[in-house]
């Protein structure tokens, strides 16, 4: 690890990196999100690319029947979520509007983020898309996905035995 | 390929020298803090909690807020995808005594809690009529 290696590089594509326990590669990687983080609001991004600092964290799980997806929308209304699945990819997106309250300048503290998102997710197994149910409750959105009969067939378990 | 991206949600410090009963996380939730004319208001983002699982004390000066999320990962689910790891929420504020402690009010919607704290009178911001001099 030379030190030239410790100056954070803009702009360039994240690359994988092996994730290894050497304290100056951490080191290295979080001056390079302390600079990114620092750059981001001097960006000119036109068609509001980055100008939403909203983006719903997501949960994927799944058993042999169905995929469950769950995000966390605090504060949302479910008028202004939408929720599309085509090709095998379902799209969430929406609009987190900024409450009355908020509005204005009379803040100690601002925290909380708004602005419209859209995520996108794979979706690998066959599903039964006339099936799929999405529910908004305590500001999680749960959306189950079963997956189809043909699905569940290949995924068939096969027995060892004993001889 | 993932994008190795920080978590979000922040984890709630905890005093020295005290445990947690619950074995899970805690994080504290980001909060808007508002001054109106008569009181102040905090949002609080909490995700999973609803009016019965939030918890509100005020002990002297300091209000914590707690609310408890139950895990929602049914049974004989696998984790695919995990951005948002399931925790509690906490947070304490100290108040001043500007607050009227008595009329605090509480409430959850879509899991963002509102607390509305209002101002003592005598905090109160009071407009003083200026008049010309005749």
């Amino acid at each position: 690890m030379t030190l030239k290696n410790l100056v954070p590089s803009f702009g360039k594509k994240k690359v994988p990196v092996r994730y290894d326990h050497n304290p100056f590669s951490l080191l290295h990687e979080d001056m390079d999100k302390l600079f990114e983080d620092f750059f981001r609001g001097f960006e000119i991004e036109p068609f509001g690319g980055r100008l939403s600092s909203f983006r719903p964290d997501i949960e994927v799980s799944e058993n042999d029947k169905e995929i469950k997806i769950t995000a966390e929308l605090p504060g949302m209304d479910e008028k202004d979520i939408d929720v599309s699945l085509s090709d095998n990819t379902l799209t969430i997106s929406g609009e987190k509007k900024e409450e009355k309250e908020s509005k204005g300048k009379d803040y100690y503290m601002k925290e909380r983020t708004y602005g419209s998102f859209r995520r996108s997710i794979p979706i690998y197994a066959e599903i039964e898309p006339e099936k799929v149910d999405a529910r908004f409750k305590k500001g999680v959105l749960t959306i189950t996905l079963p997956k189809s009969e043909k699905e569940i067939e290949k995924k068939k378990k096969i027995a060892v035995k004993v001889e | 390929m993932t994008d190795k991206r920080e978590l979000q949600k922040r984890e709630a410090e905890l005093e020295k020298g005290v445990e947690r009963t619950r074995e899970t996380r805690v994080y504290a939730p980001a909060v808007d803090i508002i001054e109106k004319n008569n009181d102040i208001v905090i949002l609080a983002d909490m995700p999973g909690v609803d009016e019965n699982s939030v918890d509100i004390t005020l002990e002297k000066d300091l209000l914590t807020i707690y609310g408890k999320v139950e895990p929602e990962i049914p049974e004989n689910h696998r984790l695919v995808v995990s951005e948002y790891e399931i925790g509690d929420y906490q947070r304490t504020f100290t108040l001043s005594d500007e607050i009227d402690r008595e009329h605090i009010r509480a409430t959850v919607k879509d899991g963002v809690l509102k607390l509305v704290l209002p101002k003592a009178e005598r905090a109160k911001t009071k407009k003083i009529p200026v008049t010309g001099n005749a």
